[in-house]
């Protein structure tokens, strides 16, 4: 995905078709499950567990995982975790204990195993720059609870990734530090958003918050983006340069600007920045290629 | 101990059951489903199901005059009921242990439908669902 051309001076990265494939989001993906794969999908965003090439487990340091969720509310507690995981984790068993043991009904630990499988696994389809890898042997300990298709996983996370989208377009505040803006919010803040709104303190994150309340860490992305289409919270700014000030007009300017395509190069500190936006909204108003140029836009300004 | 399908087959045996469905309402997944949709497609009823649970679970002219801090962890919502020419909806809020956002959502043909009975029966599976 990534095609940044190295060593010649000016010329851009080529992005004529950038949108997420309607099909898969990883055709290696697609693959493992076409052939029926069991192992662990590994990429930069966390695991995949497949079973009979069907995701079975997902596992992300951005979301709490399986056992975080269903002790940190007493659901189940440390105890009965660990003695699961001891007496059936080699046998790929440890679902199946739980319930037969009474630690948990099996409803119980469906509904929460697939809002953890989905929660990890958008995080895990993540964009990612770097390979993903694929280790084919054991199903995971958990064992099968309730395997999904990787198709159904990746429509869902397509579907997540628009759903953020809509409800506040800047995806800024998913993983950098929060910052509450103290603005009067007009919308008033549901119970859900006021535990999120409570634990904002600058320095933690979504996920840093989603693991202190014990809650997937997608839910509280959506409850963030509310709050911050509502001005109630914000991204602090990190050391990174922002996208606005690019150092290199021609990037921007090129296309609508000047008609000649003479070499203008040193135009001067003019309105180039924000000139750009406008000429290009027309064909890049699609929200990820907006979202792709502005992290060119910081990684040429390193 | 029933599981999601058990439950949602005990759904659809309820006089008049067209389909139901377990949904999430923070993100609009549908967790299992059963029989038909409306317009035969599971997964946007369940993303507008979600939408239209989520006002209901979160704006506080809905809670009980009683739970004045708001603060239950429980939603403070039963149930939604909505009503049209042919058919009834009955969304039902599923009490956990654990942090979720989930409901119930059982479509039924009105003609056949038996809305009180619905309502009773959906809230003992709602319940057993999670406490088994």
């Amino acid at each position: 995905m990534t095609m940044v051309a190295t060593p010649p001076p000016p010329p851009l990265p080529t992005r004529q078709r950038t949108q997420i494939p309607s099909g898969g989001l990883s055709p290696m993906l697609s693959r493992l499950a076409a052939e029926r794969a069991t192992g662990v999908l590994m990429r930069e965003g966390g695991l995949l567990h497949l079973a009979d090439g069907q995701v079975v487990y997902a596992e992300s340091p951005a979301t709490p995982g399986l056992d975080a969720l269903l002790i940190a509310r007493g659901a189940l507690d440390e105890d009965g975790w660990r003695e699961a995981v001891a007496e059936a984790g080699t046998r790929h068993r440890v679902g199946r204990f739980l319930v037969d043991s009474g630690l948990i009904s099996e409803g119980a630990l469906e509904l929460c195993h697939l809002g953890a499988l989905y929660d990890a696994a958008y995080f895990v389809l993540g964009p990612s720059s770097a390979p993903a890898r694929f280790r084919y042997g054991e199903a995971h300990w958990l064992g099968p609870v309730r395997p999904v298709p990787v198709a159904g996983v990746e429509r869902e996370t397509v579907r997540r990734r628009e759903l953020l989208h809509r409800i506040w377009p800047d995806p800024a505040t998913d993983e950098a530090p929060l910052l509450r803006t103290g603005h009067p919010v007009v919308t008033s803040v549901t119970p859900r958003q006021g535990e999120v709104l409570d634990r904002i303190d600058g320095v933690r994150t979504a996920a840093d918050i989603s693991r202190a309340l014990g809650r997937p860490a997608f839910h509280t992305l959506v409850d963030v983006r509310r709050l911050a289409a509502a001005g109630a919270v914000t991204a602090r700014p990190v050391p990174v340069p922002g996208p606005a000030p690019s150092p290199f007009p021609a990037l921007g300017a090129a296309p609508g600007v000047g008609p000649g395509p003479v070499p203008q190069a040193p135009s001067p500190p003019h309105e180039a920045p924000r000139a750009a936006p406008t000429d290009l909204s027309s064909p890049f108003a699609d929200p990820h290629i907006t979202l792709l140029k502005r992290l060119r836009d910081a990684l040429e300004a390193l | 101990m029933p599981g999601i399908d058990e439950c949602l087959l005990e759904a659809m045996r309820l006089p008049g059951a067209r389909g139901a469905a377990v949904v999430d309402w923070t993100s609009g997944l549908a967790l299992g489903t059963v029989g038909d949709a409306p317009g035969g497609d599971h997964e946007t009823t369940a993303a507008e199901a979600a939408e239209l649970a989520r006002l209901a679970a979160e704006h506080r002219a809905f809670a009980p005059e009683d739970d004045a801090d708001w603060s239950d962890d429980a939603c403070p919502v039963e149930d939604l009921i909505i009503a049209n020419r042919d058919s009834y909806h009955l969304l039902r809020f599923v009490p956990t242990t654990f942090d979720s956002s989930v409901f119930l959502h059982l479509w039924l043909a009105r003609a056949e439908g038996n809305l009180a009975l619905a309502r009773i029966r959906l809230g003992e599976m709602a319940g057993r669902l999670v406490l088994g």
